[in-house]
């Protein structure tokens, strides 16, 4: 391989961020911009009998007003047109927008919000999957039969999501079971925790087209939807991605930046929407809460031979992207382990909530938490070492997904091994200390994805990549790796563009661990493509053959003579044939084959270039008051190929402590009047004096479609360490929770409950 | 409205601000110093911290009139004269103790006045004085030892400086 890649390199937009220089949306000042709020639903359901904006209209300073009598009548389409951007005949969860106000200021804005009259009829909200799931319960979509869906999607009153693995006969299979163990799980709901709240600042063009400055994971398909919506024509608007405080899969779908849009459309001047903290909390789409039943059999020497496992996810008020979670959930539920008959069903349900999403690894944490504990269960009551039983039933080459998928670079065991020793499974401890261990598997993703690379006579080198940046270090730390070492420049001379819908270069976005695996390929195959051209000018200036031509420190040099030499610069002057650049895009990758018969409106079932993950925990668990201390995370993953091993530990290692919140402290809380706590002084996510020391392994078995060999990084780190911890407590305690968080309260109810 | 007059990263500024406008929409609205970050404007998160007068504040719950002839430095006051990185920022840039970048302008200035307060802090003291500096990218591992690591540079150059300080005074006859 090559110079750079592979190396622990700074990433391009450090310095600019140590500097207080990169520009987040809420750093832009656009001259004359106008403040704007949303009113809220008060309630969590009613009926919207009347919008009375006439009053609020008229007020002093205010420039535009958006609601239901407004804009487009169209539903949203995510799959079930479940939806509208403004509520029309209901109000579904307390803290729905139901107007946006743009005004002077933020206090003309907030006191017209205040002076919009809304009649509601309210109704009894339906606040629990168990109430959504009763008999004659109140119905979040009252008109759900009229509602359009796409192929796949399943939709029976509050039921709006479900999917099943099926494989074997699990029945029979538990009655020659020697050991049958079930166990039931409840999760609760969590927020991204992104630290900079959502922000856009929406202006309309002299061109009737519309530009939007946001922090998103997907500024390209934002802006087709919302092109769509408002129906502009796509070229005229363009989305320009900031730098990014932070977005965990919060800031794929749009939110400022619809309301923004709404309100630019209907004034001269820029519209700057920027929410608090509060504001936030009341928008923000949660990882899923929801609840787990898992059943397995298994014989006396450890062999596991059945197991049948339930999800139901509270996915809240509208579809929007929450129906992977539950795909997710089953596709990890039996995983990574050889088991004959599977039955795995999950169930996705509204509530009058705010819409849950696809928060960091959708369905990983929850699923795996679930399975990891019970399988440890299995294995004490057949007591097995937890270890040794993983590694009797852990996958291998060859072995086959809960789907049927053939499976290649299977490293589960490698991982396994690796965490367990470097945590030191089998040393002494204290009494009140323990370990514990998890692993699962994940998928990579390769969404479409352009770069473009360009020298210019200068010499500099230019990229552009649709992917935008927010905070992986995807963009900014593994594409210059690539394009750098490709051409042979310092991968902090690179001039970055990303994001910025205007250069053309589409990405699908943040998402599903695809960033280095698409844009980082579509960067290679635009490098790969600008190297050859380099290559054949050096050839021909320097007389030489291109096998025996070098790029390197900006210049092509013949090998072995090292003054027989000319700058990228000269390659692209006017006299080396002008500037060259080339446009880079990922290939299709065709998915895996896996057998349709063993699933069931699972549109989800076969998953690219698997990767392997697990985490080991050491903890300290205080018996009287249920305090748990971790003192250790260690995350063995196989990341295929490490294209950027600054940005993979420092995935791993975020992974490890974000996945210890929702372990030991993040509950999102809902009252009658929706989330109790919106704010991080009541929201718990982890401190740095929380935060264990912190192990990451990288294992790299190649996968053959990723570039590099790679596989995806950035969801598996977050999946595995809850159940590691979750099974050293009851190492340490002998009991432990079933509930996320675990927290004091749960681990001493849990050891009491246990002496009884 | 009251005026106050504050020196922030060594220049003296002047404005009039409403008795409730915060220390943060100050520098950031008033002044254009958006190096600052809002994270959650009740003084959990710590993406709002500064020095005033050394000491790390929130500067969310701070009010602009209390930093009437008072020294306010920001991110943007790190650098030195020639415009180098302080230790600190160049650490946080080595170590990869930054993703997202939004934390990162808070968590440098309560490291500043750690390293100010105690010139060898270990781990522990690291994680004590950015406990409420909240990053949800990092883990904090890498900060942790991006502060470490710049602990030393900082000792070293003071030790430097004073070498030089010291000789001319032993020299002189």
């Amino acid at each position: 391989m090559t110079a750079m890649i592979g190396k622990k390199i700074p990433r391009a937009d450090a310095l600019a961020k140590v500097r207080g220089q990169a520009a987040y949306v809420a750093d832009l000042a656009l001259e004359g911009s106008l403040a704007a709020t949303l009113l809220r639903s008060p309630h969590p359901f009613a009926r919207i009998k009347a919008i009375d904006v006439t009053r609020a209209a008229k007020m002093p300073g205010i420039a535009a007003i958006a609601f239901s009598g407004n804009t487009p009548a169209k539903p949203l389409d995510f799959g079930i047109k479940d939806q509208h951007l403004f509520p029309r005949e209901y109000v579904r969860y307390a803290g729905e927008p139901v107007a946006a106000i743009a005004g002077d200021t933020i206090e003309h804005a907030r006191a017209a919000a205040a002076a919009i009259a809304v009649t509601y009829e309210v109704l009894t909200p339906v606040q629990s999957i168990a109430q959504a799931l009763a008999p004659h319960a109140p119905l979040v979509h009252p008109d759900w039969q009229a509602y359009e869906k796409g192929a796949n999607r399943v939709l029976r009153g509050n039921v709006c999501g479900y999917n099943r693995i099926r494989r074997g006969d699990v029945a029979s299979a538990f009655s020659s079971a020697d050991v049958v163990v079930e166990s039931k799980f409840e999760f609760s709901p969590g927020i991204p925790g992104y630290i900079e709240p959502r922000a856009a600042i929406a202006r309309r063009e002299a061109d009737l087209g519309l530009t939007v400055w946001c922090g998103s994971q997907s500024p390209y398909s934002n802006r087709d939807d919302l092109a769509a919506f408002f129906d502009l024509p796509q070229e005229r608007v363009r989305f320009i991605n900031q730098f990014v405080g932070g977005a965990f899969g919060g800031k794929i779908l749009m939110a400022t930046e619809w309301y923004a849009a709404a309100l630019a459309l209907q004034c001269d001047r820029p519209v700057r929407m920027v929410w608090s903290r509060q504001e936030d909390g009341q928008n923000v789409f949660p990882r899923h809460g929801g609840t787990a039943t898992f059943r397995s059999g298994a014989r006396n020497d450890g062999t596991l031979l059945a197991m049948q496992a339930s999800f139901f996810f509270d996915t809240g008020a509208y579809i929007g992207y929450g129906s992977g979670t539950a795909l997710i959930a089953t596709m990890l539920a039996s995983a990574p382990y050889r088991i004959p008959n599977i039955d795995l069903e999950g169930t996705l349900v509204y509530t009058n909530k705010q819409v849950a999403g696809p928060v960091r690894a959708p369905g990983g944490p929850q699923s795996t938490f679930a399975k990891e504990l019970h399988l440890d269960e299995l294995a004490r009551v057949l007591a097995i070492d937890p270890l040794e039983f993983r590694l009797h039933n852990a996958w291998e080459d060859g072995d086959v997904s809960p789907t049927g998928q053939k499976l290649a670079s299977v490293s589960v065991k490698e991982t396994l091994r690796r965490a367990a020793e470097a945590i030191g499974w089998h040393q002494e401890r204290a009494a009140h200390q323990g370990v514990g261990i998890a692993c699962s598997w994940w998928f990579s993703s390769c969404g479409r994805s352009q770069a473009n690379v360009e020298v210019r006579a200068d010499g500099s080198v230019h990229v552009s990549s649709g992917n935008p940046e927010v905070g992986t270090g995807s963009a900014a730390g593994a594409i210059p790796l690539i394009v750098a070492d490709r051409l042979g420049v310092d991968p902090h001379a690179i001039v970055l563009t990303l994001g910025d819908t205007a250069t053309g270069t589409y990405d699908g976005g943040v998402g599903g661990s695809a960033s280095t695996f698409s844009a980082g390929q579509a960067a290679k195959i635009a490098a790969d493509d600008v190297r050859d051209q380099l290559l054949a000018r050096a050839e021909e200036a320097l007389e030489a053959r291109r096998d025996d031509i070098d790029l390197h420190d900006g210049t092509a040099s013949v090998r072995g003579a090292p003054g027989h030499a000319i700058s990228l610069a000269q390659l692209a002057s006017q006299s080396g044939g002008g500037a060259i650049s080339a446009t880079g895009e990922t290939k299709e990758i065709s998915e895996p084959e896996f057998d349709a018969s063993l699933v069931q409106s699972h549109d989800f079932a076969s998953w690219l270039a698997p990767s392997f993950t697990t985490s080991a925990a050491l903890v300290d668990v205080d018996a009287e008051t249920g305090r748990v201390r971790v003192h250790r995370i260690v995350t063995a993953q196989d990341v295929g190929f490490a294209v950027n091993p600054t940005g993979i530990v420092g995935q791993i290692e975020g992974g490890a402590v974000q996945a210890l919140g929702f372990a030991l402290s993040e509950e999102l809380l809902f009252g009658a009047g929706g989330i109790i706590n919106t704010g991080f002084h009541d929201y718990l996510l982890p401190t740095a004096v929380d935060a264990p020391k912190l192990d990451a392994i990288i294992v790299t078995s190649p996968s053959s479609e990723g570039p590099f060999g790679m596989k995806g990084v950035g969801e598996p780190p977050v999946t595995t360490p809850a159940g590691a911890i979750g099974n050293a407590i009851r190492d340490a305690a002998g009991a432990v929770p079933y509930t996320t968080p675990m927290t004091p309260e749960r681990v001493w109810r849990a050891l009491r409950d246990a002496a009884r | 409205m009251q005026r106050v007059r504050l020196q922030v990263n060594g220049s003296v500024r002047e404005a009039m601000v409403e008795p409730q406008l915060s220390l943060l929409r100050l520098l950031r609205d008033e002044l254009q110093l958006t190096g600052t970050k809002e994270g959650c404007s009740e003084g959990y998160c710590g993406a709002c911290t500064v020095l005033v007068d050394g000491e790390p504040v929130n500067s969310c719950l701070f009010f602009a009139v209390d930093a009437d002839h008072k020294n306010v430095t920001t991110v943007e006051g790190l650098e030195d004269a020639q415009g180098r990185p302080h230790p600190l920022q160049s650490a946080f840039v080595q170590e990869g103790g930054l993703q997202c970048g939004f934390c990162t302008p808070g968590m440098l200035m309560s490291a500043v006045a750690l390293l100010e307060a105690n010139p060898s802090p270990d781990e522990n003291d690291v994680r004590l004085a950015i406990a409420g500096n909240i990053c949800r990218c990092t883990g904090y591992q890498a900060i942790v030892s991006a502060v470490v690591a710049a602990a030393a540079v900082v000792r070293k150059q003071d030790a430097q400086r004073s070498a030089r300080e010291r000789k001319p005074m032993h020299s002189r006859p």
